[in-house]
């Protein structure tokens, strides 16, 4: 069986765009998962459903009516969940839980009724042939947008991260450059969401940002390999999917699930294979 | 800079106070220590100085300091260990105040940074990352990033609780150096014997001055009796207190 020139435009146009949210969306899963934020890209990825839904019921057939609901919704949900959790009484993944869950529960209310169930599956799960022109100069956009940021406030991102008493007490402008990273993460997210699902592309930012933990020391190592494994999670899981005519999100999750288990198994830093018995301490 | 001194100053959480009507000065370039029992307001105190927590009433005056000229060293120091960053970039943090966000990092800021590794006895170690580090050498690194601060007011919260004995030692013959360069010191200890040895001035809490001034006139058995006491008395619900009913604010000698 061999594919047409459709499906190998949609193919390469797929790949291109996971290639740049992986360069986008993986350095920030380093960071998410180092600031133990890693569920707070999953809650962000349900919370957009009442911007997709009410995207969805203005206008069923636009692309842009939906990438912009989810966008909008998005910034709200990172945007209440910070304030939240700037009042101290509760920390910030409860605050996303207090938030996320009840967006979602609006989505589903919005959406249920009105759409038909082939469209509710290809906002859930994604659908590659999604990567048409706009989409592509979005994610292109997304990945500009987080690495010219991390290029210009990689200060402010890692000193928040490592020490947010000693920033805070420095004056730095820690909320400011919290909403800067969760819009971040908001941009990525929504800009694979209508390929590969929202919570696949959330997996793709955060399976290889856990893994990269197994390879390298500091952030600039982790991200490289992140961005690496993210991108060879989605190649791998696109090919598989074409191939096998699955949605892509989710092979592409599986595969990065796969080099998970490899880094936990192999990775010099604390994998599997370091732990065992048997390793001298001492020569002669 | 002038002396820093706290004027009717009240300090508290929810607006219930935890500390109330300190009125004094710390001895200007000079080693304070803040003493007192358990939940004394010690700390809080501490948050206070150094602006993580806003009078509740009264004020605090810094002497003509910015928040940029202190350093401020927290019980829990906040650092998440698993965070991808080495000690090198933790040290870095304390260029903040000048450099901030876009400041370029010149090559005399990365001679004071290895000066501050040398000072606090982690030379070779800046590669390591803070999960690779013992709760000592991350004291030791948190100290050097003092140093980096070159901060004129320093504030330490218990700065050698679980510390071994020599990196507390190397870390007090650090602090003993700092009056002469130009800094006043206020360290929060639960060690009266090491107040007693490094520190001559000592204010003495229980939610309120007990006693302020030399630490050997402050640190009396019947001044600490008289601490305990009220420590235990505070209650919690108590309602608006007046300014009469406080007579014995303290005050640096």
């Amino acid at each position: 069986m061999s594919a047409g020139p459709v499906e190998i435009l949609a193919l390469r146009s797929a790949a291109a765009g996971a290639l740049a949210l992986a360069f986008g969306g993986a350095p920030l899963g380093v960071l998410l998962a180092a600031r133990r934020m890693s569920l707070s890209g999953d809650a962000m990825s349900h919370a957009i459903l009442p911007g997709v839904a009410i995207g969805y019921l203005l206008a069923p057939n636009n692309p842009l009516a939906l990438t912009l609901g989810a966008l909008i919704a998005a910034f709200v949900i990172a945007g209440a969940a910070s304030l939240l959790s700037r009042l101290k009484t509760i920390p910030e993944d409860a605050a996303f839980a207090a938030v996320y869950l009840p967006a979602f529960a609006l989505g589903i209310l919005l959406i249920g009724r009105q759409a038909d169930p082939e469209a509710v599956h290809e906002l859930l799960f994604g659908s590659a042939g999604a990567f048409d022109r706009d989409a592509l100069i979005l994610a292109a956009s997304a990945a500009t947008a987080s690495l010219v940021a991390l290029a210009l406030f990689v200060r402010g991102f890692l000193g928040e991260g490592a020490d947010p008493v000693f920033m805070r007490s420095s004056g730095a402008p820690g909320w400011a450059l919290h909403l800067v990273f969760m819009g971040l993460v908001a941009l990525n997210l929504v800009a694979g969401f209508r390929a590969f699902g929202a919570m696949m592309t959330v997996a793709l930012m955060m399976i290889p940002a856990v893994s990269a933990r197994f390879w390298a020391r500091g952030f600039v190592g982790q991200a490289g390999v992140a961005v690496l494994i993210s991108a060879l999670a989605s190649g791998a899981g696109l090919a598989i999917a074409a191939l096998t005519k699955v949605e892509p999100g989710a092979v592409m999750t599986l595969s990065a699930a796969a080099l998970f288990a490899a880094s936990a198994v192999a990775g010099p830093r604390g994998g599997l294979l370091q732990s065992l018995p048997g390793r001298p301490h001492l020569e002669g | 800079m002038s002396a820093l001194a706290l004027r009717n100053l009240t300090l508290g959480y929810d607006r219930r106070p935890a500390v109330h009507h300190l009125e004094g000065a710390f001895a200007d370039q000079g080693l304070n220590a803040v003493v007192g029992p358990n939940g004394s307001g010690k700390s809080t105190l501490l948050k206070g100085l150094a602006g993580d927590l806003r009078p509740l009433s009264g004020s605090i005056d810094l002497g003509g300091l910015s928040r940029r000229d202190i350093a401020y060293l927290p019980q829990d120091s906040g650092v998440v260990r698993g965070f991808p960053m080495t000690l090198e970039g933790l040290v870095s943090l304390g260029l903040w105040s000048r450099r901030g966000l876009f400041g370029r990092i010149t090559g005399e800021d990365r001679d004071r940074i290895s000066a501050a590794f040398a000072s606090v006895g982690l030379t070779g170690l800046e590669g390591r990352s803070l999960d690779e580090v013992s709760g000592g050498q991350l004291q030791r690194a948190l100290f050097a990033r003092v140093l980096v601060q070159d901060a004129r007011l320093v504030l330490l919260d218990e700065p050698f609780a679980a510390l071994d004995a020599r990196t507390a030692a190397d870390l007090i013959g650090l602090i003993r150096r700092w009056p002469a360069e130009g800094r006043t010191v206020v360290i929060v200890s639960h060690d009266l014997e090491l107040v007693r040895a490094l520190c001559p001035q000592t204010l003495l809490l229980a939610r309120q001055a007990v006693a302020w001034g030399k630490t050997a006139e402050v640190l009396t058995p019947a001044n600490l009796e008289r601490a305990e006491h009220l420590s235990e008395a505070w209650a919690e619900g108590a309602g608006p207190c007046h300014q009469d009913e406080h007579p014995h604010h303290g005050h640096a000698a």
